[in-house]
């Protein structure tokens, strides 16, 4: 299925908002972005590797050539795009049970949105206005959010022990690496296999 | 800037397709069945791309009615949505695009209105035409480059490795081992982008 590569996911969203709800939604996203301290939740869920929101007002469709029709459209449209680790039912779940508060927030402003809890009709929804991704590419399939983390702390933690350690006796290397070894423990496990289901 | 979140840039296009009621198989399926064919892992044009950590292509039919007591309306046009999550600035990868993936990008967007062709500035200027700005773009790593990243990946497995084979040894044989370690994983090249799994070098951890 195209919406998965590897550990990945790739969902895609588009849900009406009335024009005059937008510059609200704007504001809330502004916010958002200024105070880094609104994301805490999102960055501690640590398994989404990207995820964005993009507002296409009714008249900003690209239109490229007179013989292409004009949009004549009544909503503004908040189009929504995540790449995240784990099923479509986990990501659902995680989100409403964490970050309702949030997302509520973003999503109040569409149409017929039901909120996020309780969770069946929040997944009815987002079911709703899912579309399908055709072709989907990641780096590192392989790897969720969490491993990439993982393997930066133990790049930046191996490099810099490499410097210091040099010119060290063997007692003081063996002592310097066990140190290296209880930093970053919690990170040299492998990155196993993709979770099965939906 | 929205489509900015530290060094990576979230890239939204939405091209729209040449609708032809003449032509027997519609632009948006010929699309999608491009699309369904392209060489996926370590063979996708995308993998030559050095800045792309993560893209989709999309073709996106329509907007979708959610019930009354919304109102239904429906796209004149259908549109190819590329999303990109991409280190460094935004003409260097397009035009990057144009010059390493030439074939496949004339091969996706001629089916799209006002495509100029692969000279990689036209390209450039053409897909920021279709551009839409992203709104709020997370990015939970947002400073590393995709050969950082894939060093990364690759390092951590070769050192949890050395780690395994080098317990019980005296503090000396220690030393000389990781020097040797190092010495050789320093200089190992990244892994290719875009590959299904990290195979585990068998000369890892020596």
């Amino acid at each position: 299925m195209t919406n998965i590569n590897g550990k990945a996911y790739a969902m895609n969203a588009v849900t009406p908002m009335k024009a005059w709800k937008t510059p609200i939604l704007r504001v809330l996203f502004f916010l958002l972005g200024a105070l880094k301290s609104k994301q805490q939740d999102l960055i501690n869920l640590s398994f989404i590797h990207f995820a964005r929101w993009v507002i296409v007002k009714r008249d900003q469709f690209p239109r490229l050539a007179p013989e292409q029709p004009e949009e004549h459209l009544r909503y503004d449209y908040l189009l929504f795009f995540s790449n995240f680790n784990g099923t479509w039912n986990q990501y659902i779940d995680a989100f409403s049970a964490v970050l309702a508060t949030g997302l509520n927030l973003i999503w109040r402003w569409s149409e017929k949105f039901p909120g996020s809890v309780p969770v069946t009709a929040f997944k009815r929804y987002i079911s709703l206005v899912q579309f399908d991704t055709d072709y989907y590419y990641t780096a590192y399939p392989y790897a969720t959010t969490n491993d990439v983390k993982a393997a930066i702390r133990v790049d930046d933690a191996l490099r810099e022990f490499a410097g210091k350690s040099q010119g060290t006796t063997p007692e003081e290397f063996q002592q310097a690496y066990l140190q290296l070894l209880v930093k970053i423990q919690a990170d040299l496990g492998e990155a196993g296999v993709a979770p099965m289901g939906t | 800037m929205a489509n900015q979140n530290g060094n990576m840039y979230g890239l939204t296009i939405l091209s729209p397709i040449i609708d032809d009621p003449k032509i027997k198989i519609s632009h948006d399926a010929a699309l999608r069945m491009y699309l369904q064919n392209m060489h996926r892992h370590e063979r996708s044009p995308f993998a030559k791309v050095s800045g792309t950590h993560i893209c989709r292509l999309v073709v996106m039919d329509d907007v979708v009615f959610v019930g009354h007591p919304a109102k239904e309306e429906h796209l004149a046009s259908k549109y190819l949505v590329f999303n990109s999550n991409l280190y460094g600035g935004l003409d260097a990868y397009l035009e990057e695009m144009a010059r390493k993936m030439p074939e496949v990008v004339d091969d996706i967007w001629s089916h799209c209105i006002g495509y100029p062709g692969t000279d990689p500035q036209a390209f450039a200027a053409y897909m920021k035409k279709c551009q839409i700005e992203t709104t709020f773009y997370f990015a939970d790593v947002n400073y590393k480059t995709v050969e950082q990243t894939l060093t990364a990946l690759q390092t951590k497995v070769e050192f949890a490795l050395f780690i395994e084979r080098q317990q019980g040894k005296s503090p000396a044989e220690l030393q000389r081992a990781f020097a040797a370690f190092w010495a050789r994983v320093e200089k190992l090249p990244p892994p290719l982008a875009g590959l299904k799994e990290l195979a585990k070098n068998q000369a890892a951890g020596v």
